[in-house]
């Protein structure tokens, strides 16, 4: 009975071993959260509009073909390295991309867009920063993918690289 | 010409001052004084719910003590749902709704985190039968 | 120049540390102690080639060195650029090099007639270990790459790490872990000794594990100094997976070291030598693993890359398979059948073992859960200070009962009734000491009065053991022992008994705090040596209206790395430390000011300085005993 008992350490131990091994493998980020809100409806919002008069109401904007959301601000200079990926989307068929405004100055947000060019349809004005607090966003930029009915399908934390901009093409192929 | 470098210098300070509050620092400063809530009760609840939410920008840093942008909203966040009434069971829903389970400092107590919780104390039950085990072996002797 | 001579002297000591493996393993060896002489000597010249090297090239700023340019800057102080050698990932490699061949030299210096078949095995152990540490860092680490396109200047250094404490942490830490890498070499030795073999293993061990132990408490403690003193709020503890991974390794070597005690002097206790002495190095090299795999982020951790991690999981699996499992198989004949009272000496050893182990086992498992969670769900949870405090703190507190109760039972079984006259006197001395406190301070809190009980149970056992001086009872010991009580005084003074006040001053506004009154009287523009400065001068009287300091907080900016920090500035007496903290402001509106209150926190570092003070004068007595044994 003993020396069953001794052997276990050893067997504890690459167990343990095997799940670190599992985790080095797998494409992760360590630093990354996965969303909560993956596969549940977009949080419900009406804010005012960057761009336009009228205000802006989640309702009316998502659940209408799949749609691209895009957290951003001018002080945020990722932001600004991912906005050529940015405009790409909005050139490709069938995607609409939002823009959401994060505690900026508006002045100076409709002014970048001026200089490096506005993909955005829509952009929404986030003051306070509580509308991205309820997505769940923890730090900028940050992309989401919603498909066509209004489900969040995909969050994209950090910038958009030429890797991660093949990717999200990916994944918008497979969803309807 | 040193009054002019100091003129620069004293310049380019400022700036920086202004700076300071665009940008992230790496270290932490907590709760400011115009956050501060007036009902001490309420405060003392705030504080002690903003020590068990993680800071999501930083290491291994509550809200509380962090003066990233994002802990400063939430820590207002959980002020005004607290001066709205809601209870702390409300509050940490809703910060898990948004931000998952790793928002809490504190794991949760679930299924999946039952190990987690259960484990050392079945450690130390273990540890005193080892003991006891020992020493009814000793009594013979 | 340098960087070639660094290059070839870290290939060359591959091929040493091979060598050394080889000729230790070979049976019937007449030469053995010839060429293992050869081997060690020059495994130690390589290494320090090696690391003088990188060193010379950092402190010249030679940038055509990767290393050099991504750590250095020609601003950066000379004690940074050197300290800056180990403070990255390759750099570090080397110096656990170094402190690998240093300790191999002493282990050849163990040599004598009769032990001949043990060292070597010990040496063929620590070679291999050695050969793994090199290889790993020829291949996924090494410090001497050269960069395509030499720039001017570095890549400047992270401002928090121009610390002294921090520059000297890790050394200390390095030398506990391969302390413990020595012990784990004697045990897979002792294991592998025929059933003939006679060989007082345990006394070659204790020197190694004492100064293991002795070094990794001080290291362990600088860097929590270091939080301290330079990140911003008081803290200095934050279960940081990186801070676990240093602080099991100590637990377990706490348990060995008392475990290695017992077995001299009783032959009890063996076969929890040996798998301590496994598992502590074990622990070492995972915690090695979580720093460098890319597995978790962590302030601690150095830069990402799979690969490392990889090899490294590959080179502990190797490693602990083959101890453990031989543990497994060899170690039954090391149990020793001479039971012990539960009210004795070793019974109080084997209480703390088991209570050590247990906190071990509850940090790692705190620490790796959230990596578990992960691969099984698609969650991810963060365990954190909470957890450690419902989970840790309370097994700790049985655990100090005993250490006070243990140097004072016999060996082999305590008379029940004479084991109440022994404790008596401190029993008194601790409620007499505790209830004068607690008249005089009159703030009350159970965990408070707990952690008060605790500290001085501890330190008024220590004061009397000295006093007795009837016991056989090793100096060392009773000053380690004394420096827990202090810490554990400073641990529950901060930590309990902490306030804060946070408010907005403008200058010549005034606050206070307990019996200070601060006065903020300027805010000035300071230059350093690489930063630029808003220092506030704040004034600090008592309540008899004298000044007692000048407190000058800093929010500093580097220029190089575009990067803020705030400077803490810290008044000091034997009760408290004031502490200030500026915030955000200006002229206009003022200044956010953060003070602390934090009662009792120099004894965490007295504490932890006398536990150091402690395992050197063990360390010295033991040696000479050593001495004696060769």
């Amino acid at each position: 009975m003993k020396k069953q008992l001794l052997i276990l350490p050893s067997i504890f131990f690459l167990l343990i071993l095997l799940v670190f091994f599992y985790l080095l493998m797998i494409d992760r980020n360590p630093s990354e959260l996965p969303s909560t809100l993956l596969d549940k409806n977009v949080p419900k919002f009406e804010t005012e509009s960057l761009l336009k008069e009228e205000k802006f109401v989640s309702s009316e904007v998502f659940g209408k073909e799949i749609t691209l959301v895009n957290f951003f601000a001018t002080w945020c200079k990722p932001c600004r390295d991912e906005h050529s990926y940015i405009k790409r989307f909005s050139n490709q068929e069938g995607i609409k991309v939002i823009g959401i405004n994060y505690k900026d100055n508006t002045q100076k947000a409709i002014g970048w867009l001026k200089e490096l060019g506005n993909p955005y349809s829509h952009v929404a004005v986030d003051k306070k920063g509580r509308i991205a607090i309820d997505w769940g966003v923890y730090g900028i930029p940050e992309t989401f993918i919603i498909n066509s009915k209004g489900i969040i399908k995909y969050r994209q934390a950090g910038p958009v690289t030429k890797k991660i901009y093949k990717k999200i093409n990916l994944i918008i192929s497979k969803i309807e | 010409m040193m009054t002019k470098n100091f003129l620069s210098t004293k310049i380019f300070i400022l700036i920086i001052a202004i700076c300071l509050t665009q940008f992230f620092s790496e270290n932490s400063y907590g709760v400011d004084p115009d956050e501060i809530l007036q009902d001490h009760k309420q405060e003392l609840r705030a504080r002690n719910i903003s020590k068990n939410i993680r800071c999501m920008i930083c290491q291994n840093q509550s809200i509380d003590e962090s003066n990233a942008p994002l802990a400063k909203d939430l820590r207002i966040l959980i002020r005004n749902k607290i001066k709205e009434g809601k209870n702390n069971e409300e509050i940490y829903k809703f910060l898990t709704d948004r931000y998952g389970d790793f928002i809490l400092l504190k794991p949760p107590l679930k299924l999946s985190t039952l190990a987690l919780w259960l484990l050392p104390f079945i450690f130390f039950i273990v540890g005193v039968f080892v003991v006891f085990w020992h020493n009814k072996k000793s009594k013979k002797f | 120049m340098a960087p070639y001579l660094g290059n070839f002297a870290l290939w060359l000591s591959l091929c040493f540390a091979v060598f050394q493996f080889i000729n230790s393993s070979i049976k019937n060896n007449n030469s053995i102690l010839q060429f293992n002489k050869i081997a060690v000597n020059g495994l130690l010249f390589c290494s320090l080639v090696s690391f003088f090297s990188l060193m010379y090239s950092h402190v010249v700023s030679d940038f055509s060195l990767i290393n050099v340019f991504q750590n250095s800057h020609t601003t950066k102080p000379l004690l940074y650029k050197i300290s800056g050698v180990w403070g990255n990932h390759e750099g570090s490699m080397l110096l656990w090099i170094l402190v690998l061949t240093i300790f191999n030299f002493f282990i050849f210096k163990l040599y004598n007639q009769t032990n001949s078949k043990f060292v070597s095995k010990v040496l063929e152990t620590q070679a291999l270990i050695t050969v793994g540490f090199v290889l790993f860092t020829i291949l996924t680490s090494n410090p001497f790459e050269r960069m395509d396109v030499v720039q001017t200047n570095g890549l400047g250094f992270n401002p928090i790490l121009q610390d002294p404490a921090l520059a000297i942490h890790p050394p200390l830490l390095y030398i506990g872990y391969v302390g413990f890498s020595a012990a784990f070499s004697m045990s897979i030795a002792t294991l592998s000794l025929g059933n003939n073999e006679k060989i007082l293993w345990y006394s070659y061990m204790k020197p190694f594990v004492i100064a293991a132990w002795t070094f990794l408490t001080i290291g362990i403690a600088l860097g929590s100094v270091w939080a301290y003193y330079e990140l911003g709020w008081g803290g200095w503890w934050f279960w940081d997976p990186v801070e676990n991974a240093s602080f099991m390794p100590w637990l377990l070597g706490t348990a060995l070291l008392h475990s290695l005690i017992t077995v001299e002097k009783k032959k009890s206790l063996q076969s929890w030598v040996l798998l301590l002495s496994i598992l502590a190095f074990l622990l070492s090299v995972v915690g090695t693993f979580l720093v460098r795999s890319g597995i978790l982020t962590s302030i601690h951790t150095f830069a990402l890359d799979p690969s490392r991690g990889i090899y490294i999981l590959a080179f502990t699996a190797i490693l602990g398979g083959y101890s453990l499992i031989l543990f497994g198989l060899k170690s039954k004949k090391h149990f020793n059948n001479s039971y012990f009272s539960f009210f004795s000496k070793e019974g109080s050893i084997l209480v703390n073992n088991i209570l050590m182990v247990v906190v071990c086992a509850s940090v790692f498992l705190g620490t790796i859960y959230p990596l578990l969670v992960e691969a099984f769900t698609n969650n991810k949870i963060s365990v954190g200070e909470p957890y450690y405090n419902t989970t840790v703190v309370p097994i700790m507190i049985p655990a100090i009962l005993v250490m006070g109760i243990g140097p004072m039972l016999s060996w082999g079984r305590e008379d029940k009734s004479k084991i109440f006259k022994k404790i008596f006197p401190s029993i008194l001395l601790t409620a007499i000491i505790t209830i004068f406190i607690f008249l005089f301070y009159q703030t009350y809190s159970f965990i408070g009065i707990v952690g008060i009980l605790l500290a001085f149970w501890i330190i008024s056992n220590s004061v009397i053991i000295l006093f007795r001086k009837k016991e056989n009872l090793s100096n060392g010991m009773i000053i380690a022992h004394l420096g827990i009580g202090l810490l554990i005084l400073g641990i529950t003074g901060s930590s309990v008994w902490q306030e804060e006040k946070i408010t907005q001053m403008k200058i010549g506004n005034e606050t206070n705090i307990q019996e200070y009154n601060i006065i903020l009287k300027e805010i000035n523009e300071i230059k350093g040596p690489n930063y630029l400065a808003l220092q506030g001068n704040f004034f600090v009287y008592d309540k008899n209206k004298n000044i007692i300091a000048k407190l000058k907080p800093e929010n500093r900016f580097y220029p190089i790395r575009n990067n803020f920090t705030t400077e803490a500035s810290i008044h000091t007496n034997l009760l408290r430390d004031l502490y200030i903290v500026l915030g955000e402001g200006n002229l206009n509106d003022g200044w956010v000011v953060r003070i602390y209150y934090n009662p009792l926190v120099i004894w965490i570092w007295i504490g932890a300085l006398t536990i150091f003070l402690g395992g050197i004068v063990s360390m010295n007595s033991n040696l000479k005993k050593l001495q004696r044994l060769s």
